[in-house]
């Protein structure tokens, strides 16, 4: 048993890696503003303020005395804490987002970590140099984070884990050697990325085994070392990614050798929105050049090590809670890799140009003569702006609407075996303690006085009155 | 040596002493009888150990699958040294033991105390855990293996009511494994597998370099609720069944289970360990968190029922330091030459 005849494969067992990249280097983080969408609802009963450090000398003990609808309001200052919360239905702000930081020093896990607590509003503040997360919410519906910045952490910036029903906006993440923001394990998510920046990162955004209603939108993706990164894999729950919608983001020069890099990030890198195992997204109207890779491109996550195999599309719409207790095959019915590809992926009137070897790109590989194909993914493209693609016109031979013209998948296609070994160099573990320091942030509008609702969910997103962005000036 | 300081402490506390490996394991101790408050980091006092009791099941229950299926916290560990030192066996008797890899505390060694591992530094990523653990040295054609890492879960065990676990006392120490063993370990209180996969396996399986050789160990999660150590150093804890802890180790600590990843990959490997063959595959632990750090993580993780980390293959680095990747012949032909892993391992 364990004969491994595909090694060599597994080794890889992740995304296209491709030629390696130049560097980026970013300066300003502003995010432009756009209308943030917000179903809220004025305090319930609670709805007093609590001042820090006024009322309490730390946040935590701010937000361990409020109650229900209350505000926590954080003073200016440089806070050396790991907040826990565990007080529903609250809103956490600072009154200036630039002046209220909180600084892990690299000892101390995460900025805000929220836990099984529905309805926290996290806003206008800074974490900086935490080991783990900037802001975290794990286990809790309702989350929402606005106008923050998390940088320097050593996990991700802005996460979300096995939360739904949320919303980050107005908010930049840089500098993690994962992704400046997450949302993960989820189905139906309910989640909505809007106006937010991510910079300087292993990667701009990244989700596992995450998705359904899961809008990612008006951002900004720029100088991590990859792009955008839905993805699959059986090492977490919830498999697969699916049903991502990914529209209006401006993702350019992902391509960071000083980035910060976990190891996915190191095969991702060069690549712009790269959907690696994730199936059935949307990926419409972005604005996406200079990638030393590929633009736009759905590629596998081959997982040697696998727990269990992919899941027929009848299980595609039964949701993450009630997959988690499934029973797994043994050991010997899992296949040595198991192939998570990108499937029924729709990209369609994206701009894409200046990228190192496609704009526009759907590869597999093909194990046995029982694999999947190229041609079998069901990936379409169709009305984009573009020069190249891999295999060679392929809005020809995959378009959104009507047959292809039968053309050859495998000519100009992705050689993903012989790219997946040329990966840039690991950079060392600390790289992300000395990345940029961002400039001044956007406050959210009158943080003193401002209302502080509970937050009840997003609002679904008017996708199609999102058009392609046009390039920064800058 | 540390035998003058430790007949002091001991004189203070007025025992008689006898110093044999035995009494040597005497010098951990904690200050109270219950868990409440043997979890405060109390003088150091000395106090009898549990003698040895008869022998309890090895069998523990664990969390197989994905990541993510209980609320948990995980702390990831670089190697930090090794030596011939055990603070729980052979306290006080530098060079007594078999070869040790350390994770945690960065001053492991043969007179290491809580107290002491507390106010070091620690290879943990979560600062607050300044515990050691540690294994026996893994050896490939009698060459030392260095390990590349440790990543240690804690959860309640299967079937336990995540309320009811409680943390740790400080000062504890447990073994997971048998170090005397020369055939397969009944159960799955260690084993061997592949990257993140929770299958386990008395032999080490070929694995590959995204998925490498990863030795599991679970740790006893029912506390006695009294003694720190036991002169086995097993009959002060036990395993759970159903959820539920025997009457005679009534305290539900959290079951721990740590997963280290060695850069073994492919055939033709030669595998035995400082304890003896690959089937003596055991490992310490001794708990020096800080008390409300460690308290923290398990009433916000464990209790609450989130999943606070997740250490997944993600975070594999420099697999292809080694040079480049086999062919396919190549890694068959390394297969072949392999043969069947139970020869090997004997």
């Amino acid at each position: 048993m364990h004969t491994r005849t595909w090694r060599l494969l597994g080794a890889a067992a992740a995304f296209v890696a491709l030629t390696t990249a130049a560097v980026g280097c970013g300066s300003d983080g502003n995010s432009s503003a756009s209308s943030s969408t917000t179903k809220a609802e004025s305090g319930g009963d609670g709805g007093s303020t609590i001042t820090v450090p006024g009322d309490y000398k730390t946040i935590q003990e701010a937000v361990d005395a409020a109650k229900k609808g209350d505000l926590v309001l954080i003073s200016e200052g440089t806070y050396k804490e790991a907040v826990d919360v565990t007080t529903p239905d609250i809103t956490i702000r600072g009154v200036d987002r630039n002046k209220v930081i909180l600084d892990g020093g690299f000892e101390l896990e995460n900025g805000i970590r929220v836990l099984d607590t529905d309805g926290v509003t996290v806003q206008n503040m800074t974490a900086k140099n935490y080991v783990s997360n900037g802001f975290f919410w794990t286990g809790s519906d309702r989350y929402h984070g606005s106008y923050l910045t998390a940088y320097r952490n050593g996990d991700y910036g802005i996460y979300a884990f096995d939360a739904y029903h949320g919303q980050l906006d107005h908010s930049l993440g840089s500098g993690s050697p994962d992704a400046g923001f997450y949302i993960g394990e989820c189905y139906e998510c309910d989640a909505v990325i809007d106006t937010v920046v991510s910079e300087h990162n292993g990667l701009g955004y990244s989700g596992t085994n995450s998705g359904g209603e899961l809008y990612i939108i008006n951002s900004t993706f720029r100088y991590n070392r990859a792009g955008v990164v839905p993805n699959s894999g059986s090492y977490e729950l919830c498999y697969p990614g699916r049903s991502n919608t990914i529209v209006g983001n401006t993702v350019y020069d992902n391509n960071n050798d000083d980035a910060p890099a976990i190891d996915v990030a190191l095969l991702a890198q060069g690549n712009g929105i790269l959907i690696a195992g994730s199936i059935n997204n949307t990926i419409e109207r972005n604005l996406v050049y200079d990638h030393d890779r590929t633009g736009i491109a759905a590629v596998p996550f081959p997982e040697e090590d696998a727990s269990d195999v992919v899941p027929p599309a009848s299980e595609l719409k039964t949701p993450c809670e009630e997959t988690k207790d499934d029973e797994l095959p043994a050991e010997g019915d899992v296949p040595d890799i198991v192939m998570w590809n990108a499937t029924g992926n729709s990209i369609v009137g994206n701009d894409v140009s200046g990228s190192g070897l496609a704009d526009l790109a759907s590869g597999t590989i093909a194990l046995d003569d029982k694999s999947a194909t190229t041609a079998d993914l069901d990936n379409c493209f169709s009305d984009n702006v573009f020069t190249s693609s891999a295999p060679a016109d392929l809005e020809g031979l995959a378009p959104c609407e009507g047959e292809g013209n039968g053309g050859d998948f495998e000519k100009d296609g992705l050689d993903l075996l012989v790219l997946i070994n040329e990966q840039a160099p690991a950079p060392p573990k600390d790289t992300y303690k000395s990345t940029p320091e961002p400039g001044t942030q956007e406050n959210m509008p009158n943080a003193k006085t401002a209302p502080a609702p509970i937050f009840q969910g997003p609002e679904k997103p008017d996708v199609d009155a999102i058009k392609v962005p046009t390039k920064p000036s800058n | 040596m540390s035998t003058g300081r430790r007949r002091a402490l001991v004189a203070a506390a007025g025992v008689v002493v006898v110093v044999t490996a035995v009494s040597a394991a005497l010098a951990r101790g904690g200050s109270g009888g219950t868990s409440t408050s043997a979890t405060d980091a109390g003088p150091w006092i000395e106090r009898a150990i549990k003698p040895a009791g008869p022998a309890t099941p090895v069998d523990p229950e664990r969390w197989t699958g994905p990541q993510g299926r209980t609320g948990q916290f995980v702390v990831g560990c670089d190697y930090s040294h090794s030596g011939s030192n055990d603070p729980i066996v052979h306290f006080g008797m530098a060079g007594m033991s078999h070869r040790h890899d350390f994770y945690g505390s960065v001053s492991t060694d043969e007179d290491s105390t809580p107290e002491k591992m507390a106010k070091g530094d620690t290879t943990c990523d979560k600062k607050v855990d300044d515990a050691a653990y540690w294994q026996p040295t893994l050896y490939d054609h009698d060459e030392v293996v260095e390990p590349m890492d440790l990543h240690a879960y804690y959860r309640a065990a299967p079937g336990v009511d995540p309320q009811d676990v409680e943390p740790f006392p400080f000062g504890l120490a447990l073994i997971a494994g048998d170090m005397t063993a020369t055939t397969p370990q009944a159960g799955d209180a260690t084993g061997w597998t592949c990257g993140s996969r929770t299958d386990l396996h008395d032999d080490p399986p070929t694995c590959t370099p995204s998925a490498p050789l990863h030795l599991v160990l679970t740790f006893q999660d029912c506390w006695d609720g009294q003694y720190l150590d036991s002169a086995d150093h097993r009959s002060h804890v036990a395993y759970s069944k159903g959820g539920e802890c025997p009457t005679t180790h009534p305290v539900h600590i959290p079951q721990l289970t740590t997963s280290i990843r060695f850069p073994i990959w492919n055939g033709g490997h030669d595998l035995k360990l400082a304890s003896g063959n690959i089937y003596s595959a055991h490992g310490d632990f001794l708990n020096a968190w800080d008390p409300a750090g460690l308290k923290r993580e398990i009433d916000g993780c464990i209790k609450r029922g989130v999943v606070c980390d997740l250490a997944s293959n993600r975070e594999e680095e420099d697999l292809f330091a080694s040079g480049p990747l086999p062919t396919k012949a190549e890694a068959e032909a390394a297969d072949e030459a392999n043969g069947s892993k139970a020869d090997r391992a004997n």
